[in-house]
């Protein structure tokens, strides 16, 4: 096949050159000579083709390439036909797709301290396997389609948990109009409906705080039961989408310093959002949400919470580059009472691709009142930096250092080494 | 062995002393084709790099777009990439991204020779492809990017 393709594009350069060859030059008995023996090539070619089985599906890219040129009628219909159906039939069934991580994490210090993801509070450092996530889609029709994602936890003491990350029939009219139903990650921040469960596709070994998850910790309602629907906004340039929500997501929350179980009882959120996707810089999103539910303090007697999240964002992804902000207002307003509660947060994140190695520096900061719904967060900040390496397109190992200023509390230094892997 | 050494000085000796026409200089050309019933005639530059990175996912009217794609190192995966800002690699990464987000169900379906893009395209109303301008074939509907067709002075994807 390579002779064929030297003979293709020997063939094209001369058939150029008629003009210059009626010139009459000195190399004209030369010229003649390579085509006389491009002829006998070309039929020793198509004679070796003739012996070559049928083209399949399976051919080697060298043997696509070559298949680049244009092919002769009979050949579309005696080669082709027969494989298309095979290739090409709707992606129908049950498609998997799983990613998982082996992790070990070493702290400065034994006091509990982040007690999720199967770390054991108390301990200096040991191993864990994280999440285990196995991501389902199925095809129901052109417009119709099911996602699911079972994720594999661990807690304490080995024990595992199951847990329905997600659950969604969707439903896409068009680009303006995509309505899913069930159980979602809210979008109440880029990270959370960016990375999801997936342990493999963050550049970092973990989330931010401000969006992990609140049953490791995190205080913000990340996933929710409801409708979800988003779309393109007629924007031209622009790029402007919209993003609409209503659920429940009755949130129950790790307490970081002890462990507790808050259940926050939360009442029908809405989510509103819009970004845009300008097409003058490609891979920048700007945008921002606001949420609104109410919830109810279970340490406290139960008292409620009219709980408001702003979010606003810019993330820029292009050319080896990540580059995500968000910034986060969390307002806390008792009823019954004239106490409200302002907690600012934000994390910063970038990294650049260097081959297989991104290096990566994350600062965050997150400041939760004392005495309010989220003490236990308290004050907090610092950075975090480290690199990726990925062995290939499946496999990356992680490590990060965390250096983590806390309020009243002595700082906290960790190191955290992730193997995260995709099948 | 000796006759492929003999092509190959043969095709840059050529090369080096031919003055190549323009025309042919324009035959590397990627076409944007399509389904033959597809209404549509014109894109943007912009709007082909949406529809490529699966952000628009339907066509005026509301027919899903079905995306094919070649096979990696053939030239209309060069320029699909180059189109993207993607290397091989950040596009695998991209789409498993995409697909995990719940935004496709599967990355678009790569083919073997244009041969079987030309099949896809008669086969699905939605489809769409990135075709060496040479290899288009009736049955296939080229559509003009900002206003041009491939060949054409000011065509983009080449």
């Amino acid at each position: 096949m390579r002779h064929h393709q030297s003979v293709t594009v020997l063939l094209l350069l001369m058939s150029t050159q008629g003009s210059a060859q009626q010139a009459a030059s000195p190399e004209q008995e030369t010229i003649q000579e390579l085509v006389q023996q491009l002829k006998e090539l070309q039929n020793r070619v198509k004679e070796l083709e003739s012996h070559q089985p049928i083209a399949s599906s399976t051919q080697s890219a060298p043997a696509q390439m070559a298949d680049s040129r244009p092919p002769a009628p009979e050949e579309t219909s005696n080669t082709q036909l027969p494989f298309l159906p095979q290739e090409l039939h709707e992606l129908r069934g049950i498609q998997w797709r799983g990613f998982g991580e082996v992790n070990y994490k070493v702290l400065n210090q034994r006091t509990p301290e982040l007690g999720s993801y199967g770390f054991v509070p108390g301990s200096h450092g040991n191993f864990f396997t994280g999440d285990f996530d196995l991501l389902l889609t199925s095809r129901i029709n052109d417009k119709a389609s099911v996602l699911a994602e079972v994720v594999i936890g661990e807690a304490d003491a080995q024990r595992f948990e199951v847990d329905l990350g997600r659950v969604l029939f969707k439903y896409d009219y068009n680009d303006h109009l995509k309505m899913s139903f069930g159980r979602y990650h809210t979008g109440i921040g880029y990270y959370n409906t960016a990375f999801h469960n997936g342990g493999w596709l963050q550049t970092t070994a973990d989330r931010p705080l401000i969006m992990e998850f609140a049953d490791d910790g995190g205080p913000l309602p990340t996933q929710a039961v409801g409708v979800s629907v988003t779309g393109l906004i007629p924007s031209g340039g622009l790029g402007l989408n919209y993003l609409a929500e209503y659920g429940s997501s009755d949130t129950i929350r790790l307490d970081l310093l002890d462990g507790d179980i808050e259940d926050e009882s939360n009442s029908n959120h809405f989510d509103l959002g819009v970004f845009a996707r300008p097409n003058i810089l490609p891979g920048l999103q700007v945008g921002g949400s606001i949420y609104h539910d109410q919830i109810q303090d279970s340490l406290r007697g139960g008292v409620k919470i009219g709980q408001s999240i702003l979010n606003a964002h810019v993330v820029y992804l292009g050319h080896g580059i990540e580059f995500l902000n968000e910034g986060f207002l969390i307002r806390h307003a008792y009823e019954q009472s004239s106490t409200v509660f302002n907690m600012p947060a934000f994390y910063s994140q970038v990294s650049k691709r260097f081959g297989r190695v991104r290096p990566f520096l994350r600062y965050q900061y997150i400041n939760a009142n004392p005495g309010g719904f989220l003490e236990d967060i308290g004050l907090r900040h610092g950075p975090s930096f480290g690199a990726r390496y990925d062995f290939d397109d499946n496999i990356g190992f992680k490590a990060q250092f965390d250096h983590t200023l806390r309020r009243d509390l002595p700082d906290l230094n960790g190191l955290h080494l992730q193997l995260a892997f995709t099948f | 062995m000796q006759t492929r050494l003999a092509i190959a000085i043969a095709a840059v000796w050529i090369a080096g002393n031919a003055t190549v026409p323009a025309a042919l200089s324009q035959t590397s050309d990627i076409a944007v084709v399509v389904n033959e019933k597809n209404p549509v005639k014109n894109l943007s530059s912009q709007e082909v790099r949406n529809i490529f990175a699966g952000d628009r996912r339907s066509w005026p009217g509301g027919l899903p777009i079905k995306l094919f794609v070649r096979a990696p190192d053939a030239h209309e995966r060069a320029v699909l990439l180059k189109l993207l800002g993607m290397s091989e690699s950040d596009y695998k990464n991209y789409w498993t991204a995409k697909i995990f987000r719940g935004e496709v169900q599967s990355e678009p379906i790569a083919l073997f020779s244009n041969g079987m893009q030309k099949e896809a395209i008669k086969a699905y109303p939605g489809a769409v492809a990135l075709v060496n301008m040479q290899d288009v074939k009736p049955g296939m509907k080229m559509v003009k990017v900002e206003g041009h067709l491939p060949g054409e002075e000011g065509y983009p994807f080449n």
